[in-house]
C-alpha cells in the first residue's frame, strides 16, 4: 500500500512536468507572436489561454488518477 | 536601522496573528490540524474565533421528510438517526461532551438513509453568490429596458463597471466563439455562469467565506448545464461529425465512432475537474503553507517558528493574492470554454466542403 503513495507523488510530479513544458511553449510562442505583431496580441491571448486551459485539463487528469492511487 | 524596526514590528505582529490561528486551528484537545476537514463541506457556518451557526438537517427517508433544527438537536433528540463517520472536530455538545462534527448520518441499524438533503456550508454561500446575481443583474437589466445605457450613456459606477464586463463576455466571448448567427441566444447563459461562478470564488477569499466552486458537485452540476447546452442546440453537423465523421475512408469511421463519443463527455467532465481542482487547490495550499510554521515548531523548536513565520505569511499572502487572479480567469474559462463547446456544437458546415 505504501507503494501506492511513492506512485501517487511520482505520479503527480511527472504530470506537473508534462503541464508546465506544455504551457511554457505556449507562453513562449505567444509571447514572440504577439512581439512580432503587437496588434494581434488580444486575440493571441485568448488563444493561448484556451490552449492553457487545455493542457491543464490533461495534467488535472493525471492529478485525479494520483489522488485516487492516495486515497486508495 | 529604521528598516530593521520596521522588520521586527512586521514580525511580531505575524507572529501574533499565527499564534491566534495556530490556538484557533488546534482547537482544544487534539494537537493536530485537520486539513481536509477545512476544505471539505461542512454542516455548519464557521465562525470560528468568535461563534459557529449549525445549520439544519433535512433527511428523507422511507417516504417522508425528517427536519431537525441543527445536527446537535439530531443526535440529541433523533429516534431514527445516528452519526457514522468522524471526519472533523466540531462545535457540536452532545450528552455534555463535546463531540466530532457528524460527517455522515445514518439509521440506528448503520444502513444509510435515502436521500440527506441537509444544508451545508458550501451551499449556503452558493445561495449567496445566486441572490447576488440576482440583485445585481435584475435592477441592471430594468435599467437597460427603461433606455439609460441604450438611448444615453449608462449612469452611475455601478452601471458602468458591470456594463464593461457585459460587453466583454458578448463580444470578445460570445461573437467570436459562437458566430453572429447564434450568439444571442447563449450570451444570457454565458453572462449567467461567468458572474455566478466569479461571485462564488471570490466568497472563497472573504474572512470566514468559502468557495461554493471548491465542491466537486457544485462544479458538476455546472459542467452538467454546459453539456446539456451543447447537446440539445447540437446541430445536424454535430451527430454527423459524431457518429460518421465526414470526408475520410470508411475503416476511419470506425477508428473515430468511439473516440468522438468519448470526447463528448471529456469535454464536460474536463471542465467540472478543472474549476473544481484550481479552487480547492488554492484553500489547500494555503493551509499547508501555515502548516509549515507548525512543522517549523516541531522540528527545530518554537523560537524558529516564530522567526521565521513572517516569510510563510508572506507567501500565503502572495497565495492569496494568487487565488483572487485565479478565481477571475477560471470564471473566465470556463466561460469561454462553454462558448467554444457550444459554438462546435451548433456550427453549421453546410456552406463549407468536406469538412
Amino acid at each position: 500500500m505504501e507503494l501506492a503513495y511513492l506512485a501517487a507523488g511520482f505520479g503527480a510530479g511527472i504530470t506537473t512536468i508534462g503541464a508546465a513544458v506544455g504551457i511554457g511553449m505556449i507562453g513562449k510562442s505567444a509571447m514572440e507572436g504577439s512581439a512580432r505583431q503587437p496588434e494581434a496580441s488580444g486575440d493571441i491571448r485568448t488563444s493561448m489561454l484556451i490552449s492553457a486551459a487545455f493542457i491543464e485539463g490533461v495534467a488535472l487528469f493525471g492529478q485525479v488518477v494520483c489522488i485516487v492511487l492516495a486515497l486508495k | 536601522m529604521k528598516q530593521f524596526l520596521r522588520f521586527l514590528l512586521l514580525t511580531l505582529v505575524f507572529s501574533t496573528g499565527v499564534a491566534v490561528v495556530s490556538n484557533a486551528e488546534t482547537g482544544g484537545d487534539e494537537n493536530r490540524i485537520d486539513l481536509i476537514g477545512k476544505v471539505v463541506d461542512k454542516y455548519y457556518l464557521d465562525f470560528k474565533p468568535l461563534t459557529t451557526i449549525e445549520l439544519p438537517r433535512l433527511i428523507y427517508d422511507n417516504g417522508n421528510f425528517h427536519v431537525y433544527r441543527s445536527t446537535t438537536s439530531l443526535l440529541n433528540e433523533s429516534e431514527i438517526f445516528t452519526d457514522a463517520a468522524y471526519l472533523d472536530t466540531g462545535p457540536f455538545i452532545v450528552d455534555g461532551r463535546k463531540k466530532p462534527v457528524t460527517y455522515k448520518i445514518v439509521r440506528l441499524d448503520g444502513s444509510s438513509p435515502q436521500f440527506d438533503f441537509s444544508i451545508t456550508n458550501h451551499l449556503v454561500f452558493f445561495w449567496l453568490a445566486a441572490l447576488l446575481t440576482f440583485l445585481i443583474f435584475i435592477p441592471l437589466s430594468r435599467k437597460y429596458r427603461q433606455g439609460i445605457g441604450r438611448s444615453t450613456e449608462p449612469r452611475g459606477p455601478f452601471q458602468n463597471i458591470f456594463e464593461t464586463l457585459v460587453i466583454f463576455i458578448r463580444d470578445e466571448i460570445a461573437l467570436q466563439n459562437i458566430g453572429a448567427k447564434k450568439y444571442q441566444l447563449f450570451t444570457p447563459y454565458l453572462l449567467t455562469v461567468f458572474f455566478f461562478i466569479l461571485f462564488m470564488n471570490f466568497f472563497g477569499l472573504m474572512p470566514w467565506g468559502v468557495s461554493s466552486t471548491a465542491d466537486i458537485t457544485v462544479t458538476a452540476a455546472l459542467a452538467l448545464f454546459t453539456f446539456s447546452a451543447t447537446q440539445i442546440f447540437a446541430s445536424k453537423d454535430h451527430w454527423k461529425h459524431v457518429f460518421w465523421f465526414p470526408g475520410v475512408p470508411v475503416p476511419i469511421k470506425f477508428i473515430l465512432l468511439p473516440v468522438e463519443l468519448i470526447g463528448l463527455f471529456t469535454k464536460p467532465f474536463a471542465l467540472c475537474i478543472r474549476l473544481f481542482a484550481n479552487m480547492a487547490s488554492g484553500k489547500i495550499l494555503i493551509l499547508s503553507i501555515l502548516g509549515t510554521i507548525f512543522i517549523f515548531a516541531d522540528l527545530f523548536g518554537s523560537g524558529v517558528a516564530y522567526g521565521t513565520s513572517w516569510f510563510w505569511v508572506f507567501l500565503t499572502l502572495f497565495i492569496y493574492l494568487i487565488k483572487a487572479l485565479v478565481g477571475f480567469i477560471q470564471a473566465y474559462v470556463f466561460t469561454i470554454l462553454s462558448a467554444l463547446f457550444i459554438g462546435m456544437a451548433t456550427a453549421d458546415h453546410s456552406d463549407e466542403h468536406g469538412h
